[in-house]
């Protein structure tokens, strides 16, 4: 009797297994990813404009007025800030964080990009692009009630920036010939910088914070080992003199950073009240993706980025939820397959690429015959749930500079083939695929191990390219020794990777793209063949990008640096993939927000109020 | 006289031992092929300069032996170096080891007031009913992940909205009275509490369970009983004395994961304690706050035996008279 029981137990509790095996295999629903709020929808307010009251030089809103008070919480992933020393950090939350506090002289226009004043009063360019004259604010001050002066700005970018104090990535941008720009001040409320040759990108520096030289000077004097130390994270709140609209108010670490409201800043409402509205920022601290999404679910953040996959999860929950999705359209990353073109040898006399593949790799004709070989749509759809779009051009989707001539286009596997058959490659009777010597084409590819998106792309790609008759070893490595290979080793055949730019400057991306780069992946320079031969096409790329970087209309620009898209659509080196799209949610209690592609969501901090 | 004399020859042998372990963990992290400027060598806007001053900075330019002796000079000297980031070790290490002592001293108090009485409780009534079902729920305290139960409970905590996810402190502490402060950091301490709690109590009860049924099973509980000593007097006069010195063994390891223990349960409740800053070090390369803490964790093996030793020698005379 008692046998039968436990038997009836037992089949019971599998059948309850079972069921909800079967439920799980559902694929997901994805149809309702496609119509979410798209940002062209918001009504923007007209730009932020100067007013002078009472000889003070105020910015004033335009947006909608709101009230005040309330706390909105943000989320970093990771440690935590290392400094709130804006010229010392050296990665994103650092700066992030410590720029919350400090002004730059100019900020970028949320929806076309371009520069315009923030703590400054306005700016001039002169006709030769190499004098910018910049007038500051009359009337505005320091927390600490000083004034803001030219003085100030002298002294940051003089005695700080082009000293090379703290991070000196700024620095090391605007070098031009060896020779830097130099700072003068005018008169109390003018400042003009001087560049050795026009230098189109140096506008953009002009938004990095200026620090109040009344409180940097005595630790610029101790010495660059001491301001390395200066506003480290254990510095007490009070000792921040700040211009930002917001101020540090406690750092706890690992867990979060409080900013309480400036009450004394520069940006007005329409009513004449000084901004920002909300009293309280707090970042929270979290160690990873999944604690981000719980803090967000249980309502302690509230405002989210969202990974693809979990956006169709979202816009289920949103109609019956406190929070609004916004589509930010592409990101400014970019995902790329390379092939390693370095035909040169190692000291020991050993080729970097055996000599086989360099002819492969080499072969326009190969590369055009993986690209057409590739799948990105299918990518868009399988990997990033189709919150993506297919990428074609070495600038990022929403970069000011994209060039919108280069079309996209399909893959196309007979393409592929014929033009392996142009170059001589040939298929055995299984399909398998020959270089025009008998040599079966067979390589490695490379890309980080622990980054599932470049591990899905890796392995859809071993597909396509299998299909072609290629036989292709996927390996992802860990990603340090990942970057061993790409930098110093250099052995490396075909890799996925990614990297970060920015949709206002492509100069930035010079040391990628100019051959003797620090980061020319596709045919890495070390310090003995910096003078080696190059293609022609990287002698073109190297030329554009500095006729780019001298000229300074925009126009003028955007002629070369659509050369150099062109160039790499043509040629190859880099195989861009696709851009995922930045999706974001935010609770719908908050107001005045206006989302860009360029600006993200919270650009206008002090704009934003919590409605009734 | 004699113990003092026992303690310094333990710490004597000590020093060969804190040499082995810092020189293998050393250079394991070292000939490990995570370069701790990958990062920075990825990033477009990095110039080669600064990635040859950081490279000096760090020290990555010189031989791994000399890396090791310069370390080992400053570690002797009490100083203990800088993060790749340029911190202070020392004052990082002193931002959270409050905070894991607080959840690790919690936790073993708790522990150790719920394990041993119930240990006694389920040895007094061996075989009976009560003894069943306490060995059944530890059985399954022992047989959860704590990783897992972990993330149970939180995933709870989201649904319910009854406790906060994960974290020490609420995002207005600095504007609480002390008794909301105190109420606050229950509040966040109760799941992690529960977790390493669960886990480490079956092994506890159990221990004390089987001690305590091996001593009553001896020869002079046994006499104690014949002579006519009262039931209460046997037990927790003459067993209970007896039954607890394998337990300060237990304890002296308990402090050795004092600083260390709940890396993952840190981890999952994003608890600010040691746990999480080790294993971000561990994953950056982060050479001098990985020795640091791993030297921290040999000093406190060593030294919670060394005090489980002392104690065992004052509470067993039968120690005492073999050495």
């Amino acid at each position: 009797m008692r046998r039968v029981i436990y038997v009836i137990l037992i089949l019971l509790l599998v059948l309850g297994l079972l069921k909800s095996c079967i439920k799980q295999d559902k694929p997901e629903d994805n149809t309702n990813t496609t119509n979410i709020q798209k940002i062209q929808e918001v009504i923007y307010p007209s730009d932020q404009k100067t007013v002078t009251i009472n000889g003070i030089d105020y910015l004033q809103s335009q947006a909608p007025i709101g009230n005040f008070g309330g706390t909105l919480t943000f989320s970093t992933i990771g440690e935590g800030p290392k400094t709130f020393n804006p010229f010392n950090s050296k990665d994103n939350i650092s700066s992030t964080l410590s720029e919350i506090m400090y002004d730059g002289l100019l900020t970028t226009h949320p929806i076309t990009g371009q520069p315009i004043p923030k703590l400054a009063k306005s700016f001039k360019i002169s006709e030769d692009g190499k004098e910018y004259t910049i007038n500051l604010r009359h009337g505005i001050k320091w927390s600490d009630g000083k004034p803001i002066t030219a003085d100030d700005v002298v002294f940051t970018w003089k005695d700080i920036i082009l000293a090379g104090f703290g991070n000196t990535s700024i620095r090391d941008s605007i070098v031009i010939d060896g020779k830097l720009p130099t700072v003068n001040k005018i008169d109390d409320f003018t400042v003009q910088f001087t560049t050795p040759e026009p230098f189109a990108p140096f506008i953009r520096m002009l938004s990095s914070p200026i620090a109040p030289k009344h409180i940097f000077e005595p630790a610029v004097k101790k010495g660059a080992q001491y301001f390395d130390t200066f506003l480290s994270t254990n510095t007490k709140p009070e000792n921040f003199v700040t211009s930002g609209a917001f101020r540090l108010k406690e750092y706890v670490p690992a867990q979060r950073v409080v900013y309480e409201r400036n009450p004394d800043y520069y940006i007005i409402n329409k009513n004449n009240q000084k901004l920002p509205y909300l009293e309280k920022l707090v970042y929270l601290i979290v160690g990873d993706l999944n604690n981000e999404v719980l803090k967000f679910e249980a309502k302690e953040l509230d405002i989210i980025n969202l990974q693809g996959s979990k956006v169709a999860r979202y816009k289920a929950m949103e109609p019956h939820s406190d929070f609004k999705i916004y589509n930010l359209g592409p990101d400014t990353g970019t995902m790329y397959l390379a092939m390693n073109l370095n035909n040169r040898k190692d000291e020991k006399g050993n080729f970097y690429v055996s000599p086989k593949k360099q002819l492969w790799f080499s072969d326009l004709n190969f590369r055009k015959a993986v690209d057409y070989a590739i799948d990105r749509k299918n990518m868009v759809l399988n990997i990033a749930n189709g919150i993506g779009e297919p990428l074609f051009t070495a600038e990022s989707l929403n970069s000011i500079f994209l060039n919108k001539d280069l079309k996209p286009y399909d893959k196309n596997e007979n393409i592929s083939r014929e033009l392996l058959k142009k170059s001589g490659f040939y298929w055995d009777k299984q399909g398998k695929l020959y270089d025009k010597f008998g040599n079966r084409v067979e390589f490695d590819m490379y890309t980080n191990a622990g980054n599932t998106e470049r591990e899905s792309i890796g392995v859809m790609i071993k597909q396509d390219l299998e299909d072609l008759g290629m036989k292709v070893n996927f390996k992802p490595i860990e990603f340090n020794s990942l970057v061993n290979k790409l930098v110093n080793t250099l052995d490396w055949d075909v890799v996925i990777m990614g990297f970060t730019g920015s949709p206002l400057e492509p100069n930035g991306g010079k040391n990628v793209m100019m051959s003797d780069g620090t980061l020319h992946v596709y045919n890495m320079r070390p310090e003995k063949d910096k003078n080696s031969p190059r293609y022609e096409f990287e002698k073109r790329i190297d030329e554009l990008f500095i006729k780019g970087a001298l000229a300074t209309k925009f126009e003028d620009r955007k002629k070369y640096y659509d050369e150099y898209q062109k160039i790499i659509y043509e040629e190859k080196p880099f195989i861009y993939i696709y851009s995922p799209t930045r999706i974001v949610a935010i609770r719908d209690k908050f107001k005045n927000i206006f989302p860009t592609s360029l600006g993200g969501t919270t650009y206008n901090i002090e704009e934003i109020y919590i409605g009734e | 006289m004699e113990i003092f004399k026992y303690i310094f020859k333990r710490i004597i042998q000590t020093i060969p031992l804190l040499i082995i372990v810092s020189l293998i963990s050393f250079f394991i992290i070292r000939l490990s092929p995570v370069d701790p400027l990958a990062e920075l060598r990825l990033n477009p806007s990095v110039s080669q300069e600064t990635l040859q001053r950081e490279t000096q900075r760090l020290g990555l330019d010189k031989p791994i032996i000399i890396q090791y002796c310069k370390w080992a000079k400053s570690f002797i000297k009490g100083d203990l170096g800088i993060t790749s980031n340029g911190e202070q070790v020392s004052t990082k290490l002193k931002e959270r080891i409050p905070n894991t002592l607080l959840l690790t001293i919690v936790v073993i108090t708790v522990t150790w007031l719920a394990g041993i009485p119930l240990g006694i409780l389920a040895a007094l009534n061996w075989k009976t009913p009560f003894d069943r079902i306490l060995t059944v729920l530890t059985s399954i305290g022992m047989a959860i992940p704590s990783f897992f139960f972990a993330v149970l409970l939180l995933i709870f905590a989201v649904k319910t909205g009854w406790f906060p996810v994960g974290g020490l402190t609420g995002a207005n502490f600095a504007d609480m009275s002390i008794l909301e402060q105190i109420k606050d950091i229950t509040h966040h301490l109760f799941l992690p509490v529960l977790v390493l709690f669960t886990i480490s109590l079956a092994g506890l009860q159990r221990q004390m369970r089987a001690n305590m049924l091996d001593v009553l099973d001896s020869d002079y509980i046994k006499f104690a009983r014949a002579k006519g000593l009262s039931e209460t007097k046997v037990i927790y006069k003459h067993a209970l004395r007896n039954a607890i010195n394998p337990l300060i063994t237990l304890l002296g390891f308990e402090f050795a994961g004092l600083l260390s223990g709940a890396a993952l349960t840190e981890y999952v409740f994003q608890y600010p304690g040691l746990g999480r800053l080790i294993l971000e070090a561990v994953l950056k390369s982060d050479i001098n706050l990985v020795m640091a803490s791993l030297m921290m964790g040999a000093i406190m093996l060593i030294l919670g035996n060394l005090i489980a030793d002392i104690l065992l020698i004052i509470t067993d005379p039968r120690i005492r008279i073999k050495s």
